[in-house]
């Protein structure tokens, strides 16, 4: 696949439901504020890259949309609840990818994937770690997806990176959610690996309209993946622009105009 | 060498915050003589006699010789004590990781369910962990009479606190990642736990089990001389009738079934790993 082709033209319409809304989100850890009054909306099937320099609160912005901290003003809505205010079980609608993976390492690929069905089945089963066969073959044809098949067994520590990264995300698809946010996924990985993995994201959220918020460290490759760019500098939104509309200017609103070193690679059209 | 004046600079203050000659001298020769201090009192308290070790050693050379040929008319009977003293080790330590598991976590405080018990349990813990199976033992001999159940009791009740504090301390260092990735696909927080780390969990326990079973076959052999069963009580029994043939039978059975239990321990715990 040539992630350049086309769709990058062809921005969603409009109408597109919300999937996800940040409104006015604001994070401090001991009085230092690491996110500022942060407010987007995400649509269903978008591909949306997050940029910006380390320490511009990419991590702190993506633990707040996952629910795994509570943000100090300000909310984050999935369809039209607040994930913190909601059970957990609807917490299965948001997947979340790790930079360093996060798999369980003694337990097998299948056994990892099957944890994305943990927001489905009854408690017991999970306790138990007794999943019915439906939720094993569906489980099976998620690492299929992701050309894992053939490891299903092996211990999830005994995966290369790339290959650990791969499980992460058929466990992300086994939870069929509604988005999924990676945050930083190939920043651990080498180049090629990087882009097998963003060539999966990239698949899901145009087959099964699934929107992917996905931070990156490389402009290039959020140029050839994304449709939408959402720059952080300081904590704060500083750009947020359809791909094409991405040039120098929204650059160096994020990385500041000194930078250079990334840019390099970058080939802006004007 | 000559530097540059921001560097020598720096240095100064970072001299000014040492302490003077004078106050090193002092603080150094104040720890020699607390040091002294605290030897000098214990071998005052410990009675050490090296007049009497003198006097004394022959006499351990002389049983020593008696103790050859080692007896062997009773060796079913002792056979039957050390396999009584495995078995109190084992049930004993048993009972004492079941129950230790649930305290564990409760003592982990990256996991536990209840923030609020966890100092409670940690001093409950530290409380058995503080009295020795010896002294239990002896406790529950009075309560539920002689025999090895007392010694079960006693190792149980020490190996709880000791096991469980040793669980904890291992469960606090397992990284949290995985609990996480599994809190995110939606499941409650005992699923996610159990699902994510009992993976983790499930070989501490095992071999902390393990450590314990083998301390305990050795700390179980003297719990037989305050009638707790198993074989010290012929062990007592052969020191109090000077019967030193006996007495090396037994030491001997000792030391070669311990040897067996440290390796088969070792063993399985290497294999666990």
């Amino acid at each position: 696949m040539t992630p350049d082709a086309g769709f990058s033209e062809t921005p969603l319409p409009p109408t597109s439901p919300t999937i996800l809304h940040v409104e006015g989100l604001c994070k401090s850890f001991g009085g230092r504020t690491i996110i500022k009054d942060v407010s987007f909306n995400i649509q269903e099937g978008e591909f949306v890259a997050v940029l910006g320099p380390s320490g511009a609160g990419k991590t702190t912005l993506f633990r707040c949309m996952a629910s795994l901290i509570a943000p100090s003003q300000g909310r984050v809505v999935v369809f039209d609840t607040c994930p913190r205010d909601i059970k957990t079980r609807k917490r299965r609608q948001i997947a979340v990818v790790f930079q360093q993976f996060n798999l369980i390492g003694r337990r097998s690929a299948l056994g990892n994937v099957l944890a994305g069905r943990l927001g489905y089945v009854p408690a017991w089963r999970g306790l138990t770690g007794h999943f019915s066969r439906d939720d094993r073959l569906w489980a099976l044809q998620c690492l299929d997806r992701v050309g894992l098949l053939a490891h299903s067994e092996r211990r999830a520590d005994t995966l290369s990176g790339g290959q650990q990264q791969r499980v992460a995300i058929a466990r992300a698809i086994a939870q069929r959610p509604a988005i999924v946010l990676a945050d930083e996924p190939v920043a651990s990985l080498d180049p090629q690996t990087g882009r097998s993995v963003l060539d999966l994201l990239r698949g899901i959220c145009e087959n099964e309209r699934v929107a992917v918020v996905c931070s990156l460290h490389q402009v290039h490759l959020a140029r050839a993946y994304a449709d939408r760019v959402i720059g952080l500098a300081n904590g704060n939104v500083v750009t947020d622009v359809r791909v094409a509309a991405f040039d120098k200017t929204s650059f160096n609103r994020i990385y500041g105009d000194a930078s250079g070193g990334d840019l390099g690679s970058v080939d802006f059209a004007e | 060498m000559t530097f540059r004046r921001s560097v020598t600079e720096s240095l100064v203050p970072i001299e000014a915050r040492q302490p003077s000659r004078i106050w090193r001298r002092i603080r150094v020769s104040t720890i020699t003589l607390l040091i002294a201090t605290f030897y000098i009192a214990s071998w005052q308290l410990a009675q050490v006699d090296l007049r009497r070790l003198v006097s004394g050693l022959p006499r351990l050379a002389y049983w020593l010789s008696k103790a050859w040929p080692p007896e062997l008319d009773d060796l079913r009977l002792i056979m039957q004590r050390m396999a009584e003293t495995i078995s109190m080790a084992a049930l004993g330590t048993t009972l004492a990781s079941i129950l230790a598991i649930p305290t564990a976590i409760m003592a982990s405080r990256n996991i536990t369910p209840a923030p609020s018990l966890y100092r409670p349990v940690r001093l409950f813990l530290s409380i058995l962990r503080g009295i020795d199976s010896f002294v239990f033992a002896l406790l529950f001999v009075a309560a539920v009479g002689l025999g090895p159940f007392a010694g079960v009791l006693g190792v149980g009740l020490h190996t709880w606190g000791s096991a469980a504090k040793l669980m904890a301390d291992q469960i606090e260092t397992l990284p949290l990642a995985p609990l996480e990735a599994a809190e995110t696909t939606g499941a409650g927080r005992t699923t996610a736990i159990v699902y994510a780390l009992l993976p983790e969990i499930g070989p501490i326990v095992l071999s902390v089990s393990l450590f314990w079973w083998e301390f305990n076959v050795r700390a179980s052999t003297v719990l037989g001389v305050v009638g707790a069963g198993g074989i010290g009580q012929e062990l007592k029994n052969s020191m109090d009738l000077l019967d030193f043939r006996r007495l090396f039978t037994i030491i001997a059975i000792i030391v070669i079934v311990v040897s067996i239990v440290d390796q088969l321990s070792g063993w399985l715990r290497a294999r666990l790993s």
